[in-house]
Formats: structure tokens, sequence, C-alpha cells
């Protein structure tokens, strides 16, 4: 039985079992590999994939809960209008093993659309689900800062 | 983002007329400075690894790929009667299960002596020892398969202290006895010095084991390859996988081919361990003829996997009434847990690095490494440095304590000149920086100001107490001259005929920014534009070994190697522009990736230059190498010059510590470090921040717990590393002096960041309690504990 959802913009009929990990469905049945696996209990946040817009520990998720809801990866982000967030954590020095990375992004990008102007204890806050070993956080802290400037700015912009 | 759009643009014109950067302006002259080195330009491997299409271990596929698990049993240590692999073998989807006398080459994989079998068959030593492996269509099969290995043992007494493991009573571990190495330093006259010192401090320091939590478990994949080995995976030191492979496979280097897959941090982690999974991958495939894959979960990981050692220290330091130095006796207990690994040379850094950046002219030292039934010890960021720098700079302190001085000034008194003898009793050389380090971090952080407010505020005897600690350091750059024959190092430099350039290291790339550096030191040498240059992932097939990726030796090793292969071939390209511009070879230089004749940008592009180059049939590919000179040093004394360089780095921690709680929470950090020339500006600002996390969870969070040789909290829910919550305020002064044999100047940054860390801060935490602390980590119940002990003492005493 498929899964039907929005995967990183469009309609999908994921097949794969419903009862397994979303984790697994989506590396080894949609071949998104930027979700990666850092312990599978929910610690560390390598796994974060975007559910209705929530970040959410791919790890802990049954595949069939994602039936009907959109699903968000950060290679739907790299070719998508969160491209700049993408690109600020890379200006920003924010990759070193990169392993955290994807689930960094996909952290920030929900509080950058749920927060307009977050504090650096606001980005903290969103960030302390998703273990980095390499960065000590700073640079990440920093590029998080820099996008949503770039947000508002863009926003100011348009309006 | 000019890189990107000058190369979109150029991929449109016909080759010939191709440039590697647009010229925007036309300067008259070539830069006198450097154009790329000192920048921080966009990493080469950031764009793959944050848009999600770097491929880790586990994202590749291989057709007809076997899952592989290492089975493990109950037992810590015990002699094996029998092991059962039949029930095993019938779970369906499993496809081998292998027991010792399985392994076609020696069933060996100690990197140092061959004290670690593969497979055991005949002792377990810890509960980490592997009896079988299996290779399954799945993991779930592989994991039933493995819960019916049966085997039955007599269970040993165990050892689970290296101070206990030494005494005569102590149950063996290993036949030659449980002291597996014994490092010493014997510099003046110790027992004369303390027959005379005024002043005598003596304490016993404990530190606890690390784990790594580097965020990719272990992976490995073995792919059979025309009666060979192909291996990828997630790994520190290539050369030291396909050593290890060829062993156990009774195969020759040459049939092992090992590529280095993006890998998600190491910190030393990855520097042995990963030839145990991989040789256990490599005897599945072989035996099958199908590629194997072992992925690790975490609780695998972090069970398996070396760690930082847990030590005692046993510490006396000798001093006059001025607070001079004059004598140091420590004995090191170095917990290797049941095999060697590289324990012996982690003690001879901790040996080593024993005195500081200090003079002090009568030392004993001795480094005993112990073999336990506890988790296996390791190569850790820092390599035994941290443990000893924590003891010292607490005694330090102790000193400052007793003669009412202030830590820093204490430091200034007693830090290394040109010219010093170190306590390994080596003159040296090049100018010792700690005092320059130590008075920047002292005026970057106010630091005078901040130990009085401080004290000031705990005067009114608050719950929640303030405290600003320092720490000073000296690590030896590079391998220590124990390991010297280790040291060469390699690098291909080759020019493609489009003017590209790929460049391949025999180091490893595992988040540091290695790469990144290379491909900075291969544009300023070659005169190309940073983006002409492509690195390639690390190969064993592709250069010659080059020892492992450790000790901080990358940028100055392999950077070394890439400008020789790069000035290699510069000497070949410059004959050819000189040519096609019509000056003298002399009248030509390649920088930026402009082609410059007389002073004078030329008509010519770097482009056009490799097009004729080519024509003319000029090899344009060049492995270049790297050694340092020889060091003389007695193992027997501990004497001579155990490294080529020092790097030298003051940090200052700030703490408040919540009495009630224990919780100690590091406020901020000043961190000074002398590190030659900076190549990669925020690589190396990235490892100072890295460094500073890392050591602030060794100091307060991370605690292994450890009962009768089992990992008890082999998970993050249960071994808490830190999160952005935990981040102090950091703020970071380098020293650059430059390292006359370094590229550029360079020295190293990786250990360096990381080894005063907690040093620092528990200095911090005893300023702000007014005890000295003698335990890492300083977790919420010692400081507590500690605390009420010390209000009460009475109260506190059993
Ligand atoms: S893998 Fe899901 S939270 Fe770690
Ligand atoms: S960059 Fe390595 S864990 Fe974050």
């Amino acid at each position: 039985m498929a899964i039907d959802l929005i995967l990183n913009g469009k309609a999908v009929a994921l097949d794969a079992p419903p009862a397994g990990r979303l984790i697994d469905a989506l590396r080894d049945h949609a071949g998104l590999t930027s979700v990666k696996e850092g312990c599978g209990e929910g610690e560390c946040g390598s796994c974060t994939v975007l559910v209705d817009g929530e970040p959410v520990c791919s790890c802990l998720t049954l595949a069939g809960q994602v039936a009907g809801a959109k699903v968000e990866t950060v290679e739907g982000l790299a070719r998508g209008p969160d491209r700049p967030l993408v690109d600020a954590v890379v200006e920003a020095a924010g990759v070193q093993c990169g392993y955290c990375t994807p689930g960094v992004i996909l952290a920030a990008k929900a509080l950058l659309d749920a927060h307009e102007t977050p504090t650096r204890n606001d980005i903290k806050t969103a960030l302390s689900g998703n273990l980095c070993r390499c960065t000590g956080y700073h640079r990440l802290i920093d590029a998080v800062d820099k996008a949503a400037t770039a947000r508002r700015r863009l926003a100011g912009d348009a309006g | 983002m000019t890189a990107d759009r000058s190369r979109r643009r150029a991929a449109k014109r016909p080759p010939a007329a191709r440039r590697a950067t647009p010229r925007r302006k036309t300067h008259s002259r070539p830069d006198p400075l450097p154009t790329v080195v000192g920048k921080s330009p966009r990493r080469v491997d950031a764009g793959a690894k944050a848009s999600g299409t770097a491929r880790y271990t586990a994202d590749l596929s291989f057709a007809n790929l076997l899952v592989g698990y290492p089975v493990t049993s109950r037992f810590t240590h015990a002699r094996i009667r029998r092991i059962d692999v039949s029930a095993a073998r019938r779970v369906p989807g499993v496809v081998a299960v292998l027991t010792a006398e399985d392994v076609p080459g020696q069933n060996q994989i100690g990197v140092v002596i061959a004290d670690q079998p593969l497979l055991a068959h005949d002792l377990i030593r810890s509960a980490a020892d592997r009896v079988a492996l299996i290779a399954a269509l799945t993991r779930e099969a592989a994991l039933a398969a493995a819960r019916l290995v049966v085997v039955e043992a007599e269970p040993l007494p165990l050892v689970c202290d290296p101070v206990a493991a030494l005494e005569p009573s102590a149950p063996l571990l290993h036949p030659r006895g449980n002291l597996a190495a014994k490092m010493v330093i014997r510099t003046g006259d110790y027992a004369k010095a303390r027959a005379k010192a005024p002043i005598v401090l003596e304490q016993t320091f404990t530190t606890g084991h690390q784990e790594h939590a580097y965020l990719e478990p272990n992976a490995v994949v073995a792919v059979p390859d025309a009666g060979g080995m192909f291996l990828t995976g997630s790994m520190q030191c290539p050369f030291y996988v396909q050593k290890g492979v060829a062993r156990v496979l009774g195969l020759s280097h040459a049939q092992i081919r090992v590529v280095q897959a993006p890998t998600g941090g190491g910190f030393g982690g990855k520097e042995d361990y990963p030839s145990e999974p991989a040789a256990c991958a490599a005897v599945l495939a072989h035996h099958t003829g199908r590629p194997v894959r072992i992925l690790y979960n975490r609780s695998e990981d972090i069970a398996w996997s070396s760690k930082r050692h847990r030590t005692v220290i046993k510490h006396t330091l000798l001093a006059d009434r001025d607070g001079k130095l004059v004598g140091l006796k420590a004995t090191i207990y170095v917990d290797a847990g049941a095999y060697l690994g590289l324990s012996s040379v982690v003690a001879e850094r901790a040996n080593a690095s024993a005195g500081g950046p200090y003079r002090i002219p009568n030392v004993e030292v001795d480094t005993l490494t112990a073999y336990t039934n506890n988790p296996f010890g390791g190569a850790y960021r820092g390599f035994g440095q941290p443990q000893v720098t924590f003891a010292l700079e607490s005694q330090l302190d102790a000193l400052a304590r007793e003669l009412g001085a202030d830590p820093i000034e204490l430091r200034l008194k007693n830090f290394l000149r040109q010219g010093s003898r170190t306590v390994t009793d080596e003159v040296l050389r090049q100018p010792p920086l700690a005092a320059r380090t130590a008075v920047e971090a002292r005026d970057r952080s106010r630091w005078a100001a901040k130990r009085r407010a401080a004290e000031t505020h705990n005067a009114a005897d608050p719950d929640r107490r303030h405290g600003v600690g320092v720490a000073s350091m000296l690590y030896g750059c590079c391998l220590h001259a124990g390991g010297q024959h280790l040291e060469g190092s390699a690098a291909l430099v080759q020019i493609h005929p489009d003017a590209s350039v790929s460049i391949a290291i025999g180091a490893s790339e595992i988040g540091q920014g290695a790469y990144t550096a290379m491909a900075m030191l291969a544009a300023e040498a070659l005169g190309f534009a940073y983006d002409q240059i492509h690195v390639v992932p690390t190969d064993t097939a592709l250069v010659p070994d080059s020892g492992p990726t450790v000790a901080s030796r990358t940028t100055i090793m392999s950077g070394n190697a890439v400008l020789d292969a790069a000035r290699t071939l510069g000497a070949r390209l410059r004959p050819v522009a000189a040519e096609l511009c019509g000056v003298a070879e002399s009248d030509v230089v390649l920088q930026a990736g402009a082609v410059w004749a007389r002073g004078k940008q030329a008509a010519l592009s770097i482009a056009e230059l490799v097009t004729a180059a080519y024509l003319r049939k000029v090899n344009l590919a060049h492995t270049g190498w790297y050694a340092p000179p020889k060091k003389l040093w007695d193992k027997a004394t501990g004497r001579g010059q155990p490294y080529s360089l020092y790097c030298y780095g003051t940090l200052v921690a700030e703490v408040s510590v919540d009495t009630i709680t224990g919780l100690v929470t590091v406020q901020r950090v000043t961190a000074v470090h002398d590190v030659g020339k900076a190549i990669y500006g925020d690589g190396v600002i990235g490892q100072i921040h890295g460094g500073i996390v890392q050591g602030l969870g060794y100091a307060t969070m991370e605690r292994l717990a450890v009962a009768d040789g089992k990992i008890l909290n082999p998970t993050f829910t249960d071994y808490l590393i830190p999160t952005a919550l935990d981040v102090p305020e950091i703020d970071i002064g380098l020293i650059e002096e430059p390292y006359e044999r370094g590229p550029y100047g360079a020295k190293g940054i990786g250990e360096p960041a990381l080894i005063p860390v907690a040093a620092a801060i528990a200095n911090a935490v005893s300023h702000a309690l007014g005890f000295p602390l003698q335990d890492l980590p300083l977790s919420p119940e010692r400081v507590k504990l500690g605390w009420e002990a010390h209000r009460s003492p009475a109260a506190a005493a059993p």
C-alpha cells in the first residue's frame, strides 16, 4: 500500500511500509539520503524533516503517519526558495563534517517560518534538538541570524 | 558566488579562451602578499554537504550488498569453552556466520602490537570483544542470528582499575602482565629538589572516559575486487585500514584499495578504530564474495569504539617561596582497556607534555599504561594531554592560592623562554609564545577586573557563585619522535588540459577543513584561482602512505607536500609562459589565475598556458613529498626532542556555579592560540569553537558510566554532550608568528583548541567555590557534594 504525500513540493505515492520508520521510507524508497541517522532514538536531530512545516525526528515517526502531509527535506530546500538559508549556512562556515547540517537547516527553516525576528536565544532554543559535535554551534547560530536578516530584507523589498 | 558564475560563463566559451576568474580590474603588478592564503573562501565540500548531495557510507548503493554484523558476548573477562553458531546459520536471510578459524590471514588487529584478536577464540577480555561475524540480507536477520550465537565460557575475575591492575595480586589479562607500556622522564635531580623545596603540593587527580560522539557512527563497506578488496568508509586513516585489512585477509597492501568516504566527524575516534569494522567487513566479503556493509547504530558505536583514556594522576609540584617551580613528580596511570591499541602512543604524549609550557628543572614522570577489562582507550583529540594539563594547571592554581599570588602572574614567572630547557631537556630554539598568549588572554578577557568582580560577588555568599580561571598549554605538534617514521606525507597535484586542477592528499577530511586548506595552498603556490582546484577523496591507490591524520599534522605535512608538488609544476609551466610571452623565465609570475610577464598582466591566460604546455608534452602531474628533519630522543630517560615544533595557547574561562544543584555554567571563554599562520581563517576559528565546546562537555557534563567493564549509558539520552543552549560566549585571539617550516608559516590547531579547556574551567570552578577540584568531569553531583563537604567538613565526614 503506497503512502500519498507531498514530498518536497511534489505529490508522490511512496511505496514503503507504513509501519516502518519515516527515515527509512525517505532514504530507501525516495532516495533522500540527506536524512541522516545519528542515533535512531530522537536525541540528535540528524534525521530532522519538516512535516507540515514542523520539525520532527524521522527516526521516531512512522511512515504511515505522514500520509496526506507535506514533507520537506534539504534536497527540496536546496532547489527552492529557501536556497538562501542553505547558502547562509555554507557562507557562515557552519558546515564542518556536514553530518548534522541537513537537520540543522530544517530546524532553522521551521524557526524562520514561524518567527520573523528571532533573538539569538530563540535560535539556540530552536537548534537545541540538533547535536553538532564539530562546530561548537557559533557559526550555525550566526548563519540562522543572517538568514533571518536576509529574509526580512527580502520581505521589505517585496512589500 | 563570483566563482560559480564565472565557471558557468566560462563553460560556454571555447576552451582556448576559457579564463579561470573574470578579470575585474587589470592590475599592473602581481600582489606581493598571498592572495588566497589567510582568507576564508567557501569550503570545497560545504555545498554538497548542506544540500544533501554528499554521499556518506550509509548513502551508497551496491549490487548484492549484504549487511555485516559483529557478534559480542555477555562476558567481559572469560575463558571460552565453546562457540556454537549452528542455530545462527539456520536463520532465514543469513548468508554466513564466521568464527576465528574462518579468518583467512592473521586473526589480529592491534595497530602497534599484536595483542588483539579480530575474533576471540580462547579468551574474552572486554565487553566489546567479537566472537563471530554475520553476513545477512537484512539487519533484522543479522540481529536474529546474533542472538542465537551460543558462547559457553568460564568467567574470570575482572580488573577494572588501572592502579589496582598493576598490583602483583591482580589477575593478568595478557601473559606479559598488565603493564602494557611504561614511559618516563628523568631530568635533573628530583629527590634532592624535594628535600630542599619550601613548598610541596601533592594531589591525586582522576579523569573519566570521554566518548567522541561524532555524529556519524562507524560505517564501512568492503567490496571484493579482482582478487583483492576495495573498501570505503568513515575513517581518519585509510592507510591504517589498508594495512589492517591486508593482514586479516593475508593479502598484500597493493591488493587492498581504500577510499575515504565523506566522514561525519572523527576527533581521533576514527584513527585506528575503523580498521576493526573494516577488517570484519572484509573477512565477510572475502568469504561470501559479495559487498558487505557494516553500519553501527549509536549504542553499538559507543559500546564498541575507543574512548578518551581514563587516568589517575598522582602529582607533586615543588616550588620556592617566590613561586618559581623547582620540581615535578607525576605518576600517570593510563587505563588502556583490554588491548594496547594506540594507548602507548597516547601515553607518550601524556608523558612528554606533563611539564606544560614551564621551566621545571627537576622532573620525574612515570606514565604507566595498564591493561584492564574497561572500555578501550584510544586516540581522542588532545591524545593524553587534556588529562595531564588538568592536573598540572590545577596544581599551579593551588600554588597561587598557597602564595596568595595571581594565577597568571605566577605562570608568567615560570613560562619557557627562548633558550630554556623543557622538561624533556630540549633547548627551545623557536620563540616560545606561551607568555604572549597568556598576556593577550589576560588583557582580552579583562582578567583582573573579572576576578575581582567574581570575588566581590562571592563575598556575599550567594548560592550562585562566580569564578574565573586560566590554563596554559604547550602542544608538541605532529607525531612524537617515537612515531616519526610515519611522518612522511604525499600529495598528488594534477593539472588537467582545461586548467582545472585535482589534488589528492594522504591525509583525510574529517570535517576539520583540510581539503579546503589544501586547495588554498595549491591555488596560492600554483598561482591558479581557488575555484580551479578540486580535491579528490583520499585514496590509497593515488598517493603513497602518508601516515595517519592525527596530531594536528595535516596542514603542515600534507600542506608542505602540496607546496612541493605545486612548485615542481610551476617550474614546468614557467618556461612555457616565458616562451609565449617572449620574456626571461625569471620575469614570469603565475598568480591569482593570471600570468604576469615583466610585472604586467600578460595577454595570456592560465588556460592558454596550460593548453600550450600540453601541446609541448609537458608532464603536468606530480606527487609532492614532505618529511620533517629527524628528531633525537632517548626513550630510557624521555630526554631529547620529542616534537618538531610547539604550539602555545592560553584560555580564560568564566563560570557560574549553582551550589544548590551543583550545575556549572560556562559563561565566557577567551582563547588565545599561537597558530603560526591561519591558512583557512574560518577553518581555524571553527576548530577553536568546536574544541572549546567539546572541552566544555568533557569538563562539566560528559560522564561515561562504567561498571564491571560495561558501559551503562551508551546512548545520547544518557551520555550528554553540549547543545546550542550550553555554548558560552567565545572570544578568540590568534597569534600569527610564522613557523619556519610550516606552509606559509602555519602550525596546527585541531588539538590545541581542546587541550586547555577542561583545565581552565576547573580552575574557574575552583575559584568560584574556594577549594580545589581533583576529578573530571565536574558533574553536578560531584560539585554539590564537594561544596557541602567544604561548607561543613564535619557533617560530610563519614
Ligand atoms: S537519528 Fe533521529 S534523532 Fe538521532
Ligand atoms: S558539522 Fe559535524 S556534527 Fe555538525
